[in-house]
């Protein structure tokens, strides 16, 4: 069957297409070349004046794993304040901060988003997170597996065990958890925190491993690279929130040493200590080290304001920000020493100094980097926002009078501390493709996504051109998964499974006899039982699994 | 002028949710309007017409007739004025409660102000389960305002109660005044097991001694304590059925706790010493 789309305006950033008027047709679920004359197109959508993308792709974002399960328990207000009725085609659910799986699928499919990515998937945790992605319907999934603060590493580390055999551990914990990814998280000092350290910096050490965060960071990173794994180390550095760690994430870049390095939920990590309040934006020093160093790239974790939940592994900090949980309930647990989970809901508030400074520090981090390619459009949900205020977000980065006007809303002091009103830069939607769409696939090294080439998986999303940027992203008029209409005018109207991108790196086999000895003793299953199988993806209700390349 | 009111055709068969029956949100509607109100009843939503003979015209003061357990959200987020029932009510009597009065001639359900912050609930027959508690997942149960229950109650009365206070005049069931943060419980009849346990502030005062008192609890002794004279001065002004409060003396067997959180809390046990308050 083919479908043609024809005349839309197209943005197409790997091809370099920048508003091209062209037709795009679909076979088989793929984008193909333009068919013979006398091939039969079965359906034709006339996209005069419309604005065509691929599905957007979201790199960073909590759906899945044992915190979202913690935070939907602890806020059934969250739930209450927002039931979602059930439709003839989409099943009921609720949630603002924290919605059900379905929800979530629906809400990102009716959003133009076609992939998202779980970034905090414990290993012990991988059979119940990827149950859970598999309940989310329309997107295709993927997750990063958590290493870095796990007993087996640490002690790896902490023996000076070779380069091989951290990589062989890594690549054997990508293929056992059907991961696409490693992300390392406050790196030693999740495990630190259960040996009542309350800070670690880059070089203090881990008081029971003897180990510092830069070692861990060092030897994970060139594991992955040593792997050909596409996505870089995905970091959530240390000193998540406190003032002045800005330099610590100038060290960690320093400390990359030309690996390649992606820093998540950056605006958290960019607070410097000037000022009466000993707190200051340290974007513009970050953003020029991130334009120096081509080796970085960052999503940003953009806050917004309103009720939400954050959830992370990063115990140690999301101790530090108990304090501040609105409304006051809090869970902090350690998951069989293998990491840990913070749930604190928080309140972002505009006329709040801090969290008006924190607004302003993210938007300053989009429009300091130069490099569409190399920083990502992330709330880091549900922490800095829920997802659903992606087209709001869009809109502040596209339209600096409206970005002005709402800078005159918030907390006086912190607009003043801000450099943002003086930032003339607008986004434009070809940059806008880039870094929803095309920089993210090619980052993750999802071959067939983020492009509109022949060959490409037909994953499209179709907008009506409006002057109001928040207006036309949030409501598609068309979406399509797979070559398969599943959105029209911003509502659902085929309801599908996505599938679940995964990686295979080789390893040396022998690990296992020292793993298994290790799961013998100390794990909670055992080793054949910890392994997730190829078949059971697909059991979940995945509907493929797609296996992406290794470099 | 006389009542706003709702006289039920025939009995429910599905729960009916009957919030939209509130002087905050019928005031400035015809009946014709009122009666083209849409209400939840079990899956759908029906017209109050369909339901109910509406007659009546102040729209501060409303009756519902005919009322059974199966209506629930009965002045679900009222402001002021008052709703009066005849007859049985369900769950979530008064959830929300802001200000205003709630008149039951029957039973109520459980979850009897549920979030209530403000106003009164009078309840002449029995209360169910959970009076002034908390929801599953919420930080606080009832936050301020008076329920008076001339009947009996359920199970955990006040849990995680904030503030307000609480009179049950026959007997209250088992973990009453549970994980409570502050305010006022008073039982005039037995109260059952685990009384009070968990409870970090708040005074749960018994007429009678329960028959089993954790583990967790202290006792004090017999003090006298003015402020109970001050409560009960109160509380006769409230209505006559509160004039038994009369022969109650400041006098009363203290008991703190839980120990087992932070024990600022009191179980105060009323000696009947027949020489009331003047």
């Amino acid at each position: 069957m083919y479908i043609k789309l024809a005349g839309g305006t197209v943005y197409d950033p790997v091809h370099g297409i920048n508003a091209e008027k062209r037709d795009i047709y679909i076979h088989d679920g793929q984008i193909t070349r333009k068919p013979n004359p006398d091939v039969r197109i079965d359906k034709t959508y006339d996209l005069g004046g419309k604005v065509v993308m691929a599905g957007a792709i979201d790199i960073h974002t909590h759906i899945g794993g044992g915190k979202v399960n913690i935070a939907r328990l602890m806020l059934p207000e969250d739930h209450q304040k927002d039931p979602v009725k059930k439709t003839a085609l989409t099943r009921a659910g609720c949630g603002h901060a924290a919605p059900t799986t379905m929800t979530t699928g629906y809400r990102y499919a009716e959003m133009g988003y076609t992939a998202c990515f779980e970034p905090a998937m414990l290993p012990i945790n991988a059979r119940q997170a990827h149950m859970e992605m598999a309940d989310i319907p329309m997107v295709d999934k993927g997750a990063y597996a958590l290493l870095g603060s796990d007993d087996f590493f640490l002690r790896m580390l902490a023996a000076n065990k070779g380069r091989e055999a951290i990589s062989d551990y890594v690549s054997w914990i990508i293929n056992a958890t059907q991961a696409i990814g490693i992300k390392v998280v406050n790196p030693g000092g999740i495990s630190a925190f259960k040996f009542n350290q309350r800070k670690l910096n880059l070089d203090d050490k881990n008081s029971y491993y003897n180990v510092s965060p830069r070692q861990v960071l060092k030897s994970l990173a060139s594991a992955v690279r040593e792997l050909g794994v596409p996505h870089p180390l995905h970091v959530h550095g240390c000193n998540l929130g406190v003032a002045g760690n800005d330099q610590t994430t100038l060290d960690t870049i320093q400390a990359a040493d030309g690996l390649p390095m992606h820093l998540t939920h950056i605006q958290f990590h960019s607070y410097g200590t000037e000022g009466d309040r000993k707190f200051s934006s340290g974007a513009a020093r970050l953003a020029e080290a991130i334009n120096e160093n081509h080796n970085i790239s960052v999503d940003v974790g953009q806050i917004l304001f309103g009720q939400t939940v954050t959830a992370s592994g990063d115990t140690m900090m999301q101790y530090e920000g108990h304090w501040h949980a609105h409304p006051k309930k809090w869970v902090i647990m350690d998951i069989e020493c293998d990491a840990g989970c913070g749930v604190v809901p928080f309140k972002y508030r505009d006329k709040n100094y801090v969290n008006a400074l924190q607004w302003a520090i993210g938007l300053e981090m989009f429009l300091l980097v130069n490099d569409p390619w190399r920083i990502f459009l992330t709330t880091d949900h549900p922490n800095g926002a829920p997802f659903t205020t992606y087209p709001h977000l869009i809109r502040l980065l596209m339209d600096r009078s409206f970005r002005n006007d709402m800078l005159s809303t918030i907390n006086k002091d912190a607009a003043a501390a801000s450099i943002l009103g003086s930032i003339d830069r607008e986004y434009t939607l070809y940059e806008i493709a880039i870094m929803t769409r095309a920089a993210p696939a090619r980052s993750l090294g999802l071959r067939n996504r983020g492009h509109l080439g022949s060959g490409a998986a037909a994953d499209i999303a179709v907008y009506d051109d409006l002057k109001n940027r928040e207006k036309m992203f949030a409501k598609p008029c068309y979406v399509f998964k797979d070559g398969e209409l599943v959105v029209e005018k911003g509502k659902v109207c085929k309801v599908i499974n996505g599938g679940t991108h995964t990686l295979k790196p080789g390893y040396d086999k022998t690990i296992e006899k020292t793993l298994k000895r290790y799961f013998d003793d100390y794990q909670t299953v055992k080793l054949n039982n910890f392994r997730i199988e190829d078949d059971e993806i697909l059991e979940y209700g995945n509907s493929s699994l797609i296996e992406q390349p290794c470099l | 002028m006389n009542a706003l009111t709702f006289e039920l055709k025939s009995a429910p068969e599905f729960p009916l949710d009957v919030s939209p029956l509130i002087p905050d949100r019928l005031e400035g509607l015809d009946l014709q309007k009122i009666k083209a109100l849409k209400v939840e009843y079990g899956k759908q939503k029906t017209s109050v017409s369909s339901l109910f003979r509406v007659s009546g015209r102040d729209r501060e003061h409303i009756r519902i007739q005919g009322s059974t357990s199966r209506l629930q959200s009965v002045g679900k987020d009222m402001t002021r004025g008052t709703v009066e029932i005849s007859g049985d009510v369900g769950k979530f009597l008064g959830q929300g409660l802001k200000g205003g009065r709630l008149e039951v001639h029957g039973n109520a359900g459980d979850w009897v102000g549920n979030r209530m912050t403000g106003g009164r609930i009078n309840i002449y027959g029995n209360a169910g389960d959970y009076v002034g508690a908390s929801l599953p997942g919420d930080t606080f149960g009832m936050n301020d305002g008076f329920i008076n229950i001339l009947g009996n109650a359920g199970d955990r009365i006040g849990d995680k109660m904030r503030r307000g206070m609480i009179v049950i005049h026959g007997q209250a069931g088992n973990f009453c005044g549970s994980r409570m943060y502050a305010g006022t419980i008073v039982v005039l009849k037995e109260a059952g097991n685990n009384t009070g346990v968990g409870m970090r502030r708040g005074s749960l005062i018994l007429a009678r001694k329960p028959a089993h008192i954790s583990a967790t609890f202290r006792s004090c002794g017999v003090l006298k304590m003015q402020f109970l004279r001050l409560l009960f001065t109160q509380l006769l002004q409230y209505g006559d059925e509160f004039s038994l409060f009369r022969k109650f003396g400041a006098e009363a067997r203290r008991y703190t706790g839980d120990r087992a959180r932070n024990g600022k809390g009191e179980i105060l046990i009323l000696l009947n010493t027949n020489s009331g308050p003047q």
